[in-house]
């Protein structure tokens, strides 16, 4: 128990008394009200010249994409709801388009055929990219030639992927480089003749051409992870299995994601690769566009598209499912 | 650690496996291009020849491929310069936090997740809905910035991450304008990252085909033109000559500016590492005051 002296005694500091620190303590929380108010006087103006700042820096690149990214985007949905005429379009309501393609068994066939091609590209691209990513991000050691590595793998993206659909022709169909190498390690008495024009062909172009986009956010989430934590891990006695398991895939699940987003959007509105590997045999849902397009059917494209684009919703919402992205970013 | 030596080795083993699957198709059409005049698209080789080479330049198509080629190259160009300027002002932005950040991101993201048919479909009925000529610089330049765009906005983005905001209000302290601070501080330690930028334009821009298809309106680009030659008509080896030098253009881009990344790198750690010297060389000068008396407050 102490005596109200003894408290009075306390806050006795450095011989000062009591009044003289309430006086100080008032006179601060009186100062710091004012700046306050004076900060709330002179932050609107400083506000808005710091927002009017942004806005100009940010206003040119604004403009360009509402000019060509969102206006033609809201224009094939427009466009989608209107008439034909021999020319184009004309804007007339209607839900002609819809109700043709929700009747083409056909044009409902070849969406479906997409979407599922589209998810085997993913999962094969994801299987065949993983141990890459893993082998550049965790096998070697040495940042450079990490660095060295990884531009060597990631340096046909920058090349077109035209010509590398292009440069499929010579290893595909009957006498093809691939045909010709299987006869001669006398694997296959025959030449196979799903090496070109056919959805095999066109799904191992598309690995070729995607793969990368599933590669580098592998490596970049893996390259994230501490290589000690392994260790850490093997020293508590899990094996290879549950080291994977538990220490390596939690950390590259959002590059799983953000890999199997790419490709399969990538792939579900490709267009020239299965015009080229294809050869006509092969269709997809930018194969119809084209086609609608040519043939002047300008709102059924629309309408077409506008099924791409909510079947990708679609994938892309099922692909999300796998990783909480905004929380692990 | 046996076990860990060998998955090492077999992922070794495997990467190149997979390098073989990038690079092989690309190397066997360059090496097909060699064909000779009386080759054709699939081995064996008869012969070995400049015929097809020769066929680019002064063949029947070479007029049209070279109009193209050039047309392509200089669409190529300014897509990228435009690329490279929107990345940096638009990324300026997105240094202070605004109202609309979350919006215009997922604008951003949008444009490296639009198929470009789309874009093309869209900005045909946009420009006939607005009752104007569809173009290669009116229309197409636009859908190839918008392709190559979030490349180089994301980029800047890593840029300012790194940048040391201090050396502007050193600047501006200093007494410099905004505009001198920008020209003579800013530019100099981003440049690289707008040289990146223009590069994603560029290469993107000269690779691009479905951002193209329905826009250049006869004006056709270098993509343009192979695929008519690939599909429209029998492939002959000069597609391969065509398509290998193609390819050369990009890889020199991306080879040019790793060199460039790789000098100006070595040079600002040699700076660095200069500038440690000198303040190693400084502390090692003895004091005048006496110990335990700093001239200034330490802080």
């Amino acid at each position: 128990m102490s005596s109200p002296s003894d408290r009075e005694g306390a806050r006795n500091v450095g011989g000062l008394r009591t009044e003289d620190i309430e006086q100080a303590e008032q006179m601060l929380a009186e100062r710091a009200q004012e700046t306050a108010a004076l900060g709330e006087r002179a932050a609107p103006g400083v506000r808005g010249r710091r927002a009017l700042v942004t806005a100009a820096w940010t206003a040119p690149g604004a403009v360009w994409l509402l000019f060509f990214l969102l206006a033609p985007v809201l224009m094939i949905v427009l466009v989608s709801f209107w008439t034909r005429t021999v020319s184009g379009f004309e804007s007339v309501w209607t839900l002609e388009n819809y109700e043709f393609l929700f009747q083409s068994n056909v044009y409902w066939n070849q969406l479906w055929d997409s979407f599922w091609h589209s998810l085997v590209i993913v999962a094969a691209a994801l299987v065949l990219g993983f141990p890459v990513a893993y082998f550049l991000a965790i096998s070697v050691t040495s940042l450079r030639m990490q660095i060295a590595l990884f531009i060597v793998a990631l340096a046909p993206f920058w090349t077109s992927y035209l010509i590398r659909a292009v440069a499929w022709i010579p290893m595909m169909g009957r006498q093809g480089a691939l045909n010709t190498a299987l006869e001669d390690l006398g694997l296959i008495s025959e030449p196979l003749d799903i090496l070109l024009f056919s959805d095999f062909a066109v799904t191992v172009a598309m690995l070729q051409l995607y793969i990368l986009f599933m590669v580098a956010p592998l490596f970049f989430m893996l390259a994230q992870i501490d290589r000690s934590s392994l260790e850490a891990a093997r020293d508590l006695g899990a094996n290879s299995f549950k080291t994977f398991r538990e220490v390596i895939l939690p950390q590259a699940m959002p590059g799983v994601v953000i890999g199997s987003i790419f490709v399969f959007i990538l792939t579900m509105g490709e267009f020239a690769t299965v015009r080229i590997i294809g050869g006509g045999q092969v269709a997809s849902v930018g194969t119809i566009v084209q086609t609608q397009v040519a043939s002047v059917q300008f709102p059924q494209a629309a309408a077409s598209a506008v099924f791409l684009v909510v079947a990708m919703f679609l994938g892309v919402l099922v692909l999300l499912r796998f990783s909480n992205l905004r929380e692990e970013l | 650690m046996r076990r860990g030596r060998w998955t090492k080795r077999i992922l070794a083993v495997y990467f190149l496996l997979f390098l073989l699957f990038l690079y092989g198709p690309m190397i066997v059409m360059a090496a097909l291009s060699f064909q000779g005049p009386r080759g054709a698209v699939t081995f064996p080789m008869r012969g070995l020849s400049l015929h097809w080479w020769d066929q680019l330049v002064s063949g029947p198509r070479a007029d049209s491929i070279r109009e193209t080629a050039i047309r392509s190259l200089e669409l190529s160009a300014v897509a990228g310069v435009v690329v490279a300027i929107l990345a940096l002002t638009l990324s300026m932005g997105y240094r202070r936090r605004f109202r609309a950040d979350g919006l215009l991101f997922y604008l951003v993201m949008l444009a490296l997740m639009t198929p470009g048919i789309l874009l093309s479909l869209g900005t045909a009925f946009f420009w006939r809905f607005m009752d104007e000529r569809t173009g290669l610089w009116e229309t197409a330049l636009g859908t190839n910035v918008v392709w190559g765009l979030p490349f180089g906005f994301l980029i800047m983005v890593a840029v300012w991450n790194r940048y040391d905001d201090t050396v502007e209000e050193a600047s501006r302290d200093l007494g410099a304008g905004s505009l001198r601070t920008f020209r003579e501080v800013t530019l100099p330690l981003v440049w690289t990252g707008l040289l990146g930028a223009f590069l994603f334009g560029f290469t993107l821009a000269w690779n691009e085909y479905d951002r193209t298809a329905l826009l250049a309106a006869g004006e056709n680009t270098l993509p343009l033109e192979i695929f008519a030659l690939t599909v429209g008509s029998v492939i002959r080896p000069d597609l391969y000559a065509l398509g290998t030098a193609t390819t050369a253009v990009s890889l020199l881009a991306v080879g040019l500016f790793l060199v460039v990344a790789a000098i100006v790198l070595r040079r600002r750690a040699r700076l660095l590492r200069s500038r440690q010297d000198f303040a190693e060389a400084a502390t090692e000068i003895p004091q005048p005051e006496p110990a335990g008396v700093r001239a200034s407050p330490a802080r």
